[in-house]
């Protein structure tokens, strides 16, 4: 029997600006000092193998959610109760009410609408030529049609980002960075408990989310955590995965020219996008009993940091892990985690991305980029703005 | 071999049909249908597939 004293320890900073801006050499460092490795600063375990991360999100029942999935006792003490920090046999009543809106069955009769919508959007922002990917293309898109499915009332819509921003840093280690955002994530749930059900769209998800309390199903303090679930999460993933996919095919141009050829591979090209910038970084969770982890054993009680950016990129897994491959068709990437948890609104997702690759694939032959600004958040990877120039496909008669 | 569905947890996604159009489909209400539990020796990789595309690891293969 092996004991936790044989996991490796690495005394690594993991939220310095450096790492937040690049943190895939610090990844390899974890791959390859073992499964599952210890970092002192945060008196917390780390896994950043793909074979290893997959197994463990497997696996709730050795791996609980229930206490959290963040690095500071705060923001775990203040996500109880949301899903994404439940167990079964809570989580399975609160996930029926997401996947009832969010399956791919239930989104069916959306993807015409979203479609339109993106065309909507592109076609202007190809004419007119320069723009910000970020702002005007990744972030215009998905604002508008999540907030809209959720059915919240105008007011308050332009704060929804910054708070989900803060919602997802707050669940940094004890530090300045999850000082800032824990306020934000306050004012997020305030604002929550503020909307009475009548005000949120008949039929839309919010809405449905106050019907299945006054059915029964679910508890009525379960609503605002809901709607918390589908504003923070609502909209992250599908913002960074359009405008990283804008910097990637800008930066890979006979990748771009492959995908306009055969648009059958852009849903490929997506999980590629988000298979090599996965927007969330992390989630924890806690070891509920003693664990091997491919040899070592992790102590009941421990919390690991589920690296899903870092598996994403696992060369044990991934031939070639940094190259941008449209063909690769990475399906089993771990961006939207994997099993009970894997992320609800991941149908949406690829909705969206595959509708905007589309409509970029009928109209744009070369994307040119400037200097991207990062946006710096604890457990999340993406772009605050992504100058752009695109030249348009020359007009056919 | 067997491959089963644990229909709590299916939400329909469907790469698994994609990945063995043998063994399981879509049907036109997009609910999953298991066309064949009895996996045949030729059909083994195909059900490893579907198993481990699953993005909510609703399927599994047992012996």
């Amino acid at each position: 029997m092996t004991s936790t004293s044989e996991i490796p320890s690495l005394d690594l900073d993991l939220f310095s600006d450096d790492v937040l801006t690049d943190p895939f050499p610090v990844y390899e460092r974890i791959r390859n000092a073992g499964p599952v490795v210890y970092l002192p600063r945060y008196r917390s375990y780390a896994m950043g193998r793909y074979a290893d991360v997959r197994a463990g999100l497997a696996d709730w029942e050795s791996f609980s959610s229930a206490q959290g999935i963040g690095l500071n006792d705060l923001a775990n003490a203040a996500t109880q109760g949301m899903i994404i920090a439940t167990d079964p046999p809570e989580h399975d009543r609160l996930r029926d009410v997401l996947a009832s809106r969010l399956s791919p069955k239930a989104i069916r009769q959306l993807k015409d609408d979203i479609e339109r919508r993106a065309d909507e959007l592109v076609a202007p922002l190809v004419r007119q030529g320069d723009f910000d990917a970020v702002d005007d293309l990744a972030r215009a898109f998905p604002i508008s049609i999540v907030l809209d499915l959720i059915g919240l009332p105008q007011n308050g819509r332009d704060k929804v980002l910054g708070w989900a921003d803060a919602a997802f840093s707050a669940s940094g280690p004890p530090g300045p960075r999850t000082d800032a955002a824990f306020p934000l994530l306050e004012d997020q749930l305030a604002y929550l408990s503020s909307i009475e059900p009548d005000q949120l769209t008949p039929g839309s998800m919010g809405r449905a989310i106050y019907d299945a309390a006054a059915a029964g199903r679910i508890r009525q303090e379960s609503c605002v955590p809901l709607m918390s679930a589908y504003v923070t999460a609502g909209l992250d993933t599908t913002i960074n995965a359009i405008s990283n996919a804008v910097w990637y095919f800008a930066h890979n141009p006979e990748q771009w020219d492959l995908v306009r050829l055969d648009p059958t591979l852009i849903p490929s090209a997506f999980n590629e996008v988000l298979r090599i910038e996965s927007p969330v970084q992390f989630f924890c969770r806690v070891a509920t009993r003693d664990v091997d982890v491919d040899g070592l054993t992790l102590a009941a009680g421990s919390r690991v940091m589920m690296l899903y950016a870092s598996a994403n990129r696992d060369e044990r897994k991934w031939a070639d892990p940094a190259r941008f491959d449209v063909r690769r068709n990475p399906v089993d990437h771990l961006a939207f985690g994997y099993g009970m948890h894997g992320c609800a609104g991941q149908g949406l997702a690829r909705l969206e991305g595959h509708s905007i690759l589309a409509a970029l694939a009928r109209r744009v032959e070369r994307f040119e980029v400037g200097a991207p600004v990062r946006r710096i958040n604890q457990l999340i990877r993406g772009l605050d703005a992504l100058p752009t120039t695109v030249r348009p496909v020359a007009e056919t008669a | 071999m067997r491959i089963t569905v644990d229909e709590a947890r299916c939400e329909g996604y469907g790469f698994c049909a994609e990945a063995a159009p043998h063994l399981l489909e879509l049907d036109d209400e997009g609910d999953l249908k298991v066309l064949s539990e009895e996996v045949a020796p030729g059909d083994a990789a195909n059900a490893e597939a579907a198993v481990r595309v699953c993005p909510v690891a609703a399927l599994r293969l047992e012996p």
